[in-house]
């Protein structure tokens, strides 16, 4: 789509390049800036994460190993003293009252023996005591895996409905007697004591501490939604982000290290650090923010951008000054360039040293001045002098249309005739002549000729000869002579030694008799008044005007009522289509056969128009002459 | 002495009055069944006690939806969703009288019938077992035959009779490890190969972290074990006194299923309240997913929805005879009055 010239000043042309220019390099910068910042502030920021990982850590394991060493004390006393229940049930009780990091413990050390756990817990600092009822605790994991295994074990969370109904870890372990399994001791956490440790962590502003479970159950994190209800691979599900998946591979399998989070889940467009405990297996995880994270590189990103936006800005006002400036002094050429081209050479061209191009412009402008007046004085001494010319020409050419005899229904007057000429030059005159006149009361000569070249010299010839022949015909009276006769006097005085083509006849119009004579000319055609017709192609000698003692011979037939007689010259056969083809005899004799019955004017513009058609769009042009006489045509007898 | 007395009079009357006009709008039956009369309905509706297997999950979806959409009013039932009564037996809430609808495992109302027919299946919802028995290709089970000799994690309650019948008939001993519902004996490899639902556990293992590519599944359904499991079973003594309601609660419930189907954004958004409501861990994706294979279960091919087959119900027979000593011939028609005759 073309813009507007406005649109293209060259102060537009040069704050587009700038800019674009300088969009590119800001591009480049924004990009590399972002790339070197982005790492090492991840790197930094990664240390921070780990720093705080490591004391959720410490802090976690730290209660939990001391959850571990107390049931293992509890186990040793109980094997390795002979206790009653009600002993074993105090010990624990004074562990429970100087623990306050322990919630609850359930002692099921004789579950073979089938006595019923008895679950102790502090309400408000006052211990309080419940035995569970029935069986169905030997199905619940704390009870059935350390069970079956006979190792220690750490709970999933789960809900103590033997207790106070919370959510808790349990650290459960076998207790053996005499070698022989006889049940379990089990120590409870509550997990929101857990959950407060992890949310304790405020380095981050935006970020946050959670802590997964072997399950990839979220155990611990500061949305509350997803705690128990969630796991790592259940967000995967709900949110279709893949990274979620792995980073619950890596930490349910107790890797350590970073991963980027993306999509629209609540660890979306963030950074997690993650690293196991040692204790239970669990796994830690700090989650920072993206945009937090990278804050600083985003801060230098603006003023970047910034910065960029306001030299663009000054830079664009420089230029489209200085623009302005510069270009005055063009636009003053350009309004004098505007003047000439209006005709008023003798403006004023403003001259302009601001700069060495403006000022060889206005050189140049002022040097194409001077040409351009020198230019157009000549041009109209030669327009006066080819006008001039041009008159003449004109002038000739109608002198030669009034040599040639005017078309009448019977030339000369004479009733048992009928002739219809055309003239057609190629340039304004042309070297073609036809003419007819009567010798004597009997005798109507005519002739066609067709002088070699075109332009004034062929039309002097054929001027020459067009005056010659009526004034020597009535003392010749003879075909061949009147053409010999011509033929001597063009010897003698043809100066550009052009030569000339005619076919001249004398019919007498008593007989019917014809006598021709060809010399050098295309061949005559004769129609009948069935349509038919006959080609006389015979030259008797060759063209006039070369050869002075020339022997022209002559043809004579007799001519039957309707006869019709087609003289032409070359620039029918000679006619050029686009494909540069002749139309040649064959295609004259093509355009006969299609002609009605035979009428001169209807034959001649016939003709004429097929030649026309044929020769369209051809730039080839030559004379075109044609001469048709009827003889005795029934029209005639009604005359 | 008279002003009082009037007074008292006055008082006694309006009393009597308001104690009329407060009453609830309700009729009991010849049976002891009340007929509830809700406010802004002028129908009286039939009071239904309905006591779900577990406890709130979409796995009853579209109970919910017949109960939140108003179809079970259509139908002109009241239906009271039991909350989950885990110290007592669904068995044992028939025989109390404490449930009038249970959910039961087909294999299951049959082996109580040992003596004598006392309860009826009104409808048939899962017209295909889920059963599936995993193991961890890890711990070397890449086959049924490598099932043999491990630990099996089976329902100590509830569906476990189709897995022993499996067992037996594909002559797999394996040592059985009774559990609840809990998948963590699995996940800590105290077990091998652990029992579960398609539509429940299996996916809480993928939820835990297990690959599917990681797993052994056995589908007992595709083994040659297709008996169907959930159904709606009533005493053959309520069902005796109200037929017409028995079969309005399965057609309500089963339009509340093809409402939930057809709607299981806002099935899943109603399993959700409930179970948060509950208590109950709750995440959309598991619950989807459980809409999506009851969906499986309950609509296998198109027609009979909620009617038991013939067929199926000849199969367990024919399997508890073979594999659990059941000597009694219970007509179909006499154990499921609106059954599908094929």
């Amino acid at each position: 789509m073309a813009h507007r010239s406005e649109d293209r000043t060259i102060a537009y042309q040069l704050i587009s390049f700038v800019f674009a220019f300088m969009l590119i390099i800001f591009l480049a910068s924004i990009l590399v800036t972002r790339s070197l910042y982005h790492d090492i502030m991840l790197d930094n920021q990664l240390d921070n994460m780990r720093h705080l990982a490591h004391e959720r850590i410490y802090l976690i394991d730290g209660i939990l190993f001391r959850v571990e060493s107390i049931a293992r004390i509890s186990r040793s006393v109980f094997s390795d003293y002979s206790l009653t229940d009600d002993e074993r049930a105090g010990f624990l009780r004074e562990i429970l009252m100087e623990n306050p990091q322990i919630h609850s413990i359930c002692i099921a050390d004789k579950a073979t023996e089938g006595k019923p756990p008895l679950v102790m817990f502090t309400v408000r600092h006052k211990l309080t005591e419940r035995e569970v009822p029935g069986h169905s605790y030997q199905y619940a994991d704390w009870f059935q895996i350390p069970f079956i295994t006979e190792e220690p074990f750490w709970t999933e969370p789960w809900v103590d409905t033997d207790g106070l109904g919370e959510l808790i870890i349990s650290y459960s372990l076998p207790v053996f007697e005499t070698g022989v399994r006889t049940g379990l001791l089990r120590f409870d956490i509550r997990l929101s004591y857990l959950q407060e440790l992890i949310a304790g962590s405020s380095y981050f502003k935006v970020g946050s501490s959670f802590l997964v479970s072997t399950t990839g159950t979220l155990v611990a994190h500061r949305d509350m939604d997803l705690v128990m209800n969630h796991t790592l691979f259940s967000l995967k599900q709900e949110y279709s982000e893949p990274s979620l998946e792995k980073l619950g591979y890596a930490m349910i399998s107790g890797e350590q290290g970073h991963l980027k989070i993306n999509g629209k889940s609540p660890f979306g467009r963030s950074w997690v650090y993650y690293q196991p405990l040692l204790s239970n297996h669990w796994s830690v995880g700090v989650a920072v923010d993206e945009d937090y994270l990278m804050r600083d590189v985003y801060a230098i990103l603006m003023i970047q951008t910034v910065a960029s936006v306001l030299i663009f800005f000054f830079v664009a006002i420089i230029i489209y000054a200085r623009v302005l400036n510069v270009s005055r002094p063009l636009k003053r050429l350009a309004l004098a360039a505007d003047r000439i081209g209006g005709g008023d050479f003798d403006v004023q061209i403003p001259e302009s040293n601001k700069s060495h191009e403006i000022a060889t412009l206005s050189n140049s402008f002022i040097s194409m001045q001077a040409s351009l007046k020198e230019y157009i004085k000549n041009l109209r001494i030669t327009t006066e002098e080819k006008n001039q010319i041009r008159g003449d020409v004109i002038f000739a050419s109608e002198i030669q249309t009034k040599l040639v005899p005017s078309n009448t229904k019977h030339p000369c007057g004479v009733k048992e005739l009928r002739a219809y000429g055309i003239l057609e030059p190629a340039g304004d005159i042309g070297g073609d002549l036809y003419d007819y006149f009567m010798i004597d009361e009997d005798h109507f000569c005519f002739v066609i000729a067709d002088v070699l070249g075109k332009g004034i010299v062929a039309a002097m010839a054929m001027t020459m000869a067009a005056t010659l022949l009526p004034s020597i015909a009535p003392h010749v009276k003879s075909s061949n002579e009147l053409l010999k006769e011509l033929n001597s006097f063009l010897c003698r005085n043809n100066i550009e030694s052009n030569f000339v083509t005619a076919l001249l006849g004398i019919i007498d119009l008593k007989t019917g008799k014809l006598q021709f004579s060809n010399c050098g000319h295309v061949p005559l055609y004769i129609r009948k008044m069935d349509r038919s017709f006959t080609k006389y192609g015979e030259t008797h000698a060759t063209a006039l005007g070369v050869f002075e003692n020339l022997n022209i011979g002559y043809d004579e037939l007799d001519l039957t009522i309707g006869d019709e007689l087609i003289l032409y010259t070359d620039g029918v056969t000679e006619a050029m289509n686009v494909d540069e083809e002749f139309l040649g005899f064959t295609g004259l004799e093509e355009i006969l056969r299609k002609l009605p019955a035979p009428n001169p004017e209807t034959t001649a513009t016939m003709i004429l128009e097929s030649v026309h058609h044929f020769a369209r769009g051809s730039s080839h042009k030559d004379d075109i002459t044609l001469l048709v006489i009827d003889y005795k045509h029934p029209g005639f007898l009604e005359d | 002495m008279k002003p009082f007395r009037q007074c008292l009079m006055a008082v006694v009357v309006l009393s009597v009055v308001l104690l009329v006009s407060c009453k609830p709008d309700r009729s009991r039956l010849d049976d002891g069944h009340i007929r509830a009369g809700k406010s802004g309905v002028h129908q009286d509706l039939f009071r239904i006690r309905y006591r779900p297997k577990w406890q709130a999950q979409a796995q009853f979806a579209g109970i919910y939806m017949a109960e939140s959409r108003g179809i079970y009013e259509q139908y002109g039932l009241d239906v009271e969703i039991q909350g989950l009564l885990q110290a007592q037996d669904a068995i044992d809430s028939l025989k109390s009288g404490t449930s009038d609808v249970v959910h039961l495992d087909l294999l299951r109302a049959i082996d109580v019938l040992r003596d004598s027919t006392w309860i009826t299946n009104i409808g048939q919802i899962n017209q295909k077992n889920a059963i599936l028995l995993v193991g961890k290709r890890s711990r070397g089970i890449n086959s049924l035959n490598d099932f043999k000799g491990k630990k099996l994690g089976e329902w100590r309650s509830g569906s476990y009779l189709i897995t022993d019948i499996f067992l037996k008939g594909s002559k797999i001993p394996m040592e059985i490890v009774p559990i609840d519902g809990s998948i963590n004996l699995f996940t800590q490899n105290v077990v091998d190969v652990v029992n579960v639902m398609r539509y429940n556990e299996y996916h809480q293992l993928l939820q835990a972290g297990i690959k599917e590519e990681d797993l052994f599944v056995a589908d007992l359904s595709e083994l040659g074990y297709q008996i169907p499991d959930e159904g709606f079973y009533v005493s053959k003594e309520f069902y005796s006194l109200h037929p017409n309601e028995c079969k309005a609660f399965v057609d309500a419930t089963m339009d509340g299923w093809l409402y939930a189907f057809s709607h299981p954004e806002e099935a899943i958004d109603e399993v959700v309240k409930r179970m948060q409501q509950d208590n109950i861990r709750a995440n959309r994706a598991h619950q989807r997913w459980m809409l999506d294979k009851m969906k499986e279960v309950i609509m296998p091919i198109a027609g009979d929805l909620g009617k038991l087959k013939k067929t199926d119900y000849q199969n367990a027979i024919k399997l508890m005879t073979e594999y659990y000593n059941f000597t009694r011939d219970i007509p179909f028609e006499e154990f499921c009055p609106n059954g599908a005759q094929k």
